[in-house]
């Protein structure tokens, strides 16, 4: 079929609007990247566009030095690790055990399950609830209150009810128990979904700093995602103190100067994880939210 | 011989309950986990909602703490009266409105617009780079913001390019343009993302429909307005119930990140009154009053948006 001149243009303005797109999506995160390849006292007069101007690697040194970096890196990478391999495993053990035929109280159990997701606790009694639990100031906060997750779980489920059913009879008839036959046979058939929420759970972890904000004080159990919030919103507040008070101008100026570009890197670093699974990510992420929107 | 027949049944009915139990002993240890965690972290709590009825002393604990005045509903009533919390509702509404029906339309746009890309390769380019900043959190979007709107970054350099005369501003310094700021790094980083659920949809569409339509002779406008939505309606509509319980839910991390001395006093949000009051102050009792009124509003919303649906589209989340 031949295409109309309409049509043609059409599809010129649409890709010329994509590409745009794209610039504007990625321009910021590119700029930041240049600016943290750039000299701190050059970058001050700004202007730097997706490449530095004056190249170095001091920003990345600095950070590297830097011991409250490398502890909240330790904490963060820590965190991701236990909190994906348990909440998986505490999700998954509960969508298996849901899925097994004839489960007598299914119903009961899958509502007493869902009930809280419609239940607006809020923060302050969650709070209070964390601190009875000794849960403020520990590492443990973390990790626990997110070992289960009621859409992960309906996520997996779906996906095992989808499994042939004949796997796991036959298995039974040569004696497995459930848990032999959890991990030996449905598991490794279930690693798709896993994959996705694996990554799910991991990317909400390395991302969060709310946790860190609510419940943790000790310096030590910081966070890389804090560590940068606070970088980011008291580099805002230097800022707004330069424009406020008429200070000595040389070392409010460089104290300001070699933050930026130091903010940068540390948004980088900070950022690079992501971006290094960002390929896999695409490919479960979206696969993952194509099933909750099936089964809602 | 009745009696034992009906002996029988029980006990047969018992040893089916014990049966039943060690049958499946294993799938209930398997859920045995979750149960514990959902009671800990999710029902606990709940007994904590009693503070908003009551004037919560630490040293007393919940249930020894006196009860609010007015039959346990002054900190209800002080939402409305006290300025600062009242101030915080509206806020809360008018930025969720704004976000909400503001940026709804944008996902199915670009949705569409994915879906006219012949090339297939620049599809799949695009697509990548549109996504990626929904992975990022919203502190290093709030980072990138801050750099782009800086007196010596990209913005003012763009805006010096574009008009003479252009004095340097930081747009984060000011109040009046906060929201502005909220909504385009909101849709920045999540319009890429919200639109895979509309094109999943679009992908859908028997392409017979498109055929028989072009034979017809509807154009691309036609063919977008009397197939394509209609086609992806009932998308539309269940992404616009499961949003509406956010309507009074604005993001926390985004109005935290982005408020600073010049900005903050002007648009606090529920969330960030309870934290600064709450978490950081010891204001106990108000605050989960205040969260606790937060959270009720936005289930009703749920629930009626639901409702609504059910009725007009027959579509629903439940």
């Amino acid at each position: 079929m031949k295409r109309s001149f309409g049509e043609k243009l059409f599809t010129a303005i649409n890709t010329i609007i994509m590409v745009l797109i794209c610039v504007i999506s990625v321009y910021p995160y590119l700029n930041q990247l240049a600016i943290s390849l750039n000299d701190g006292m050059d970058a001050i007069s700004g202007g730097i566009t997706i490449f530095p101007r004056e190249f170095t690697f001091e920003n990345y040194r600095t950070v590297f030095s830097n011991p409250n970096f490398l502890d909240a890196a330790k904490i963060s990478v820590l965190r991701v690790i236990l909190a994906t391999l348990l909440g998986l495993l505490v999700t998954y053990a509960a969508a298996y055990g849901l899925t097994r035929r004839g489960l007598p109280y299914r119903k009961q159990l899958t509502l007493f399950l869902m009930l809280p997701s419609y239940i607006p606790v809020g923060t302050i009694p969650t709070y209070i609830n964390m601190k009875n639990l000794g849960l403020i100031n520990n590492f443990w906060v973390y990790i626990l209150p997110g070992l289960f997750a009621f859409y992960n779980m309906v996520i997996i489920r779906s996906f095992l009810q989808e499994l042939p059913p004949e796997m796991e009879e036959s298995a039974k008839i040569d004696g497995a128990n459930d848990f032999t036959i959890m991990f030996r046979i449905i598991f490794p058939m279930s690693l798709p979904v896993v994959a996705c929420v694996a990554l799910w759970i991991s990317v909400g972890a390395w991302n969060d700093w709310t946790t860190t904000l609510t419940y943790i004080t000790d310096r030590e159990l910081h966070t890389l995602q804090y560590l940068m919030m606070r970088l980011v919103k008291e580099a805002e507040l230097a800022n707004s103190m330069s424009m406020q008070q008429t200070m000595s101008k040389g070392q409010q100026v460089k104290a300001q100067v070699t933050g930026d570009t130091v903010k940068a890197a540390t948004l980088i670093v900070t950022t690079l994880p992501i971006l290094m699974v960002y390929p896999f990510l695409q490919k479960y992420f979206i696969k993952g939210i194509n099933l909750g929107a099936v089964k809602g | 011989m009745e009696k034992t027949m009906e002996q029988t049944l029980v006990t047969k009915k018992k040893r089916g309950f014990v049966d039943n139990l060690k049958k499946y002993s294993g799938a209930y240890l398997m859920i045995l986990p979750a149960i514990v965690s959902a009671i800990i972290f999710s029902y606990l709590p709940m007994y904590g909602i009693i503070m908003a009825f009551k004037n919560f002393d630490v040293k007393l604990g919940i249930w020894g703490s006196p009860w609010a005045a007015h039959h346990g509903m002054e900190h209800f009533m002080a939402i409305f009266k006290n300025p600062e919390m009242f101030k915080a509702v509206k806020n809360t509404i008018w930025f969720g409105l704004v976000i909400l029906f503001g940026g709804y339309p944008f996902p199915i746009i670009l949705a569409l617009m994915f879906n006219e890309i012949r090339s297939k390769w620049f599809k799949k380019v695009s697509q990548t780079i549109a996504y990626f900043p929904h992975f990022l959190s919203w502190i290093a979007v709030i980072g990138l913001v801050y750099t782009f709107l800086a007196k010596e970054g990209p913005f003012n350099q763009l805006m010096g390019a574009l008009f003479e005369n252009w004095e340097p501003v930081n747009p984060l310094m000011k109040s009046e343009l906060f929201l502005e700021i909220m909504f385009v790094s909101h849709l920045w980083k999540s319009v890429g993302y919200s639109s895979v659920v509309f094109l999943a949809a679009i992908t859908g569409i028997d392409p017979g429909l498109y055929e028989a339509a072009s034979i017809d002779g509807c154009g691309k406008w036609k063919q977008v307005w009397h197939i394509t939505l209609p086609s992806i309606k009932p998308t539309m509509v269940i992404v616009l119930i499961m949003s509406l319980g956010g309507l009074v839910n604005v993001n926390f991390e985004q109005v935290y990140g982005l408020q600073n001395a010049f900005t903050q006093l002007e648009n606090e949000v529920i969330g960030t009154i309870v934290y600064r009051q709450g978490i950081m102050g010891g204001k106990y009792s108000p605050t989960t009053a205040f969260g606790l009124f937060q959270g009720v509003v936005s289930l009703i919303l749920v629930v009626t948006a639901n409702w609504i649906s059910k009725k007009i589209t027959e579509q629903s989340i439940w």
